[in-house]
């Protein structure tokens, strides 16, 4: 309550033009923001560029923040989120189509997704841990429908629970949980039927 | 997914409870429940084991770093202002100097961007070349009369000027033409302009007359040109007539005295 109270002290000292208190709420949410930016859209020049319109839009509408609605939170993961759906629309961040047998961007030496996935002595899980195991789930996020991927963005990686993902995404807390489940499904099918071809 | 029927719970509701059951928030006869199921069906238990997976691979996830300069960029398009620009006091020791510099830079913070430079040279680029159209020189300024006398004429000369141009301006001559014209029409008399035209000419024939005849003839011919013919706007003021104002007020002031 203490940290909620703090928050909307920081909002108000803002709107009322203290700069101070601005540069600490960007101080305090850039790192999220671009995270979520950045899982969303693949890239990271994507999501810095991204991340500071989604602050230029929160600093010009600052002001209709309503405390008492929501956390500042769940606002500012619904204004990135909105901004995301924005951009997604006009097609610029569209859905990466291309093959998990293609090589991308012919790097690696010509290994295959599935080839950097595979590893006889170890399962996905433990693969997970390293760099480029990383690299590979953050792939296989891309390819899943963006109200899958923003779902189990939110949850997954955010920790957010199902309530306020609810209040961001505007759907009832059982169409989130499912998209949820189907997202973790999804991911979890190419990641494993990559892994099984190789095998 | 089939939607089997199993005992205690439905395939539908395992799928429900899904979520729950990875965040183990599933207790007592629903969680067994759950779990009977999910042992029994196939389907179910492929599904409880991806979804679980899927959510572990996700997990393993890092944070990803934003680029170093991502707060400074965001505080820039936004106020304007660097996050290095907050004030640092000055370490002990310093000179005079430094210790100035520590204090005027926080308060020249908000104008010490690349943003006001810009404008700031934009703006001295702008009237500097509007000066240079309007024919003014910096290096005039030396000759400048900066005694009372001479920026009092400078004054009235530049107030005289901007009159002169005011009143030559066509539009505002088609206005007062207009209005004149308004204003003659809504006159129900017409006689005075016609009995002011002789008067007028007549006074132009007729030699000069004393002090108060002169006034009296001044205001006709004002008149006249008032009411009768429209005012050449292009015309400056006669010489004489600006004489004539400054005899008539030297009379007035030597009466008054």
């Amino acid at each position: 309550m203490d940290d909620v109270q703090a928050v909307n002290s920081l909002v108000r000292r803002c709107v009322a033009g203290d700069a101070a208190a601005w540069q600490e709420i960007v101080q305090q949410y850039h790192r999220r923001i671009y995270n979520i930016c950045y899982r969303f859209c693949g890239s990271a020049e994507d999501a810095s560029d991204l991340t500071q319109e989604v602050f230029i839009k929160m600093y010009r509408t600052l002001s209709t923040y309503d405390g008492t609605r929501a956390s500042f939170m769940t606002w500012v993961t619904t204004v990135t989120r909105n901004l995301l759906v924005d951009h997604f629309r006009k097609g610029k961040y569209d859905r990466i189509t291309d093959s998990l047998d293609a090589v991308p961007g012919g790097q690696d030496e010509g290994l295959t997704l599935a080839e950097r996935l595979e590893d006889p002595s170890a399962g996905p899980e433990a693969r997970v841990q390293s760099q480029q195991a990383q690299k590979l789930v953050h792939e296989a996020l891309g390819k899943l429908s963006p109200e899958l991927r923003e779902a189990v963005i939110l949850r997954d990686l955010q920790d957010m629970d199902y309530k306020d993902i609810a209040i961001v995404l505007k759907v009832p807390e059982g169409t989130v949980k499912s998209r949820i489940n189907r997202g973790r499904t999804e991911l979890a099918r190419v990641l494993q039927r990559n892994y099984k071809q190789v095998n | 997914m089939p939607d089997h029927i199993q005992p205690g719970m439905q395939c539908a509701e395992v799928e429900a409870l899904l979520a729950d059951a990875i965040d183990g928030t599933l207790h007592g006869a629903t969680l067994a429940a759950f779990e009977a199921h999910r042992d029994s069906c196939a389907a179910c238990r492929v599904m409880v084991e991806e979804a679980s997976r899927g959510m572990r691979w996700l997990k393993g996830l890092d944070e990803a770093e934003p680029p170093r300069h991502l707060v400074h960029n965001i505080l820039a398009q936004t106020i304007g202002q660097m996050p290095e620009a907050h004030p640092v006091p000055a370490p002990k020791g310093e000179g005079w100097l430094e210790r100035l510099k520590g204090r005027l830079a926080p308060m020249f913070a908000p104008i010490a961007t690349p943003r006001f430079a810009m404008s700031f040279g934009m703006a001295f680029f702008s009237i500097t070349m509007l000066l240079s159209i309007a024919g003014f020189h910096i290096a005039d300024l030396r000759h400048v009369d900066l005694s009372a006398k001479g920026i009092s004429k400078a004054y009235y000369s530049t107030q005289a000027r901007v009159v002169r141009y005011y009143e030559n301006i066509r539009l505002v001559y088609e206005i007062e033409t207009r209005v004149r014209d308004i204003r003659r029409v809504a006159t129900p008399s017409d006689e005075q302009p016609q009995q002011a035209a002789p008067q007028n000419n007549q006074q132009q024939n007729n030699p000069p007359k004393g002090d108060d005849q002169q006034d009296k003839d001044r205001r006709n011919q004002n008149y006249n040109r008032e009411m009768g013919r429209p005012a050449l706007a292009a015309s400056p003021p006669s010489s004489n007539q600006v004489m004539d104002e400054v005899n008539s007020q030297a009379r007035l002031n030597r009466r008054k005295a």
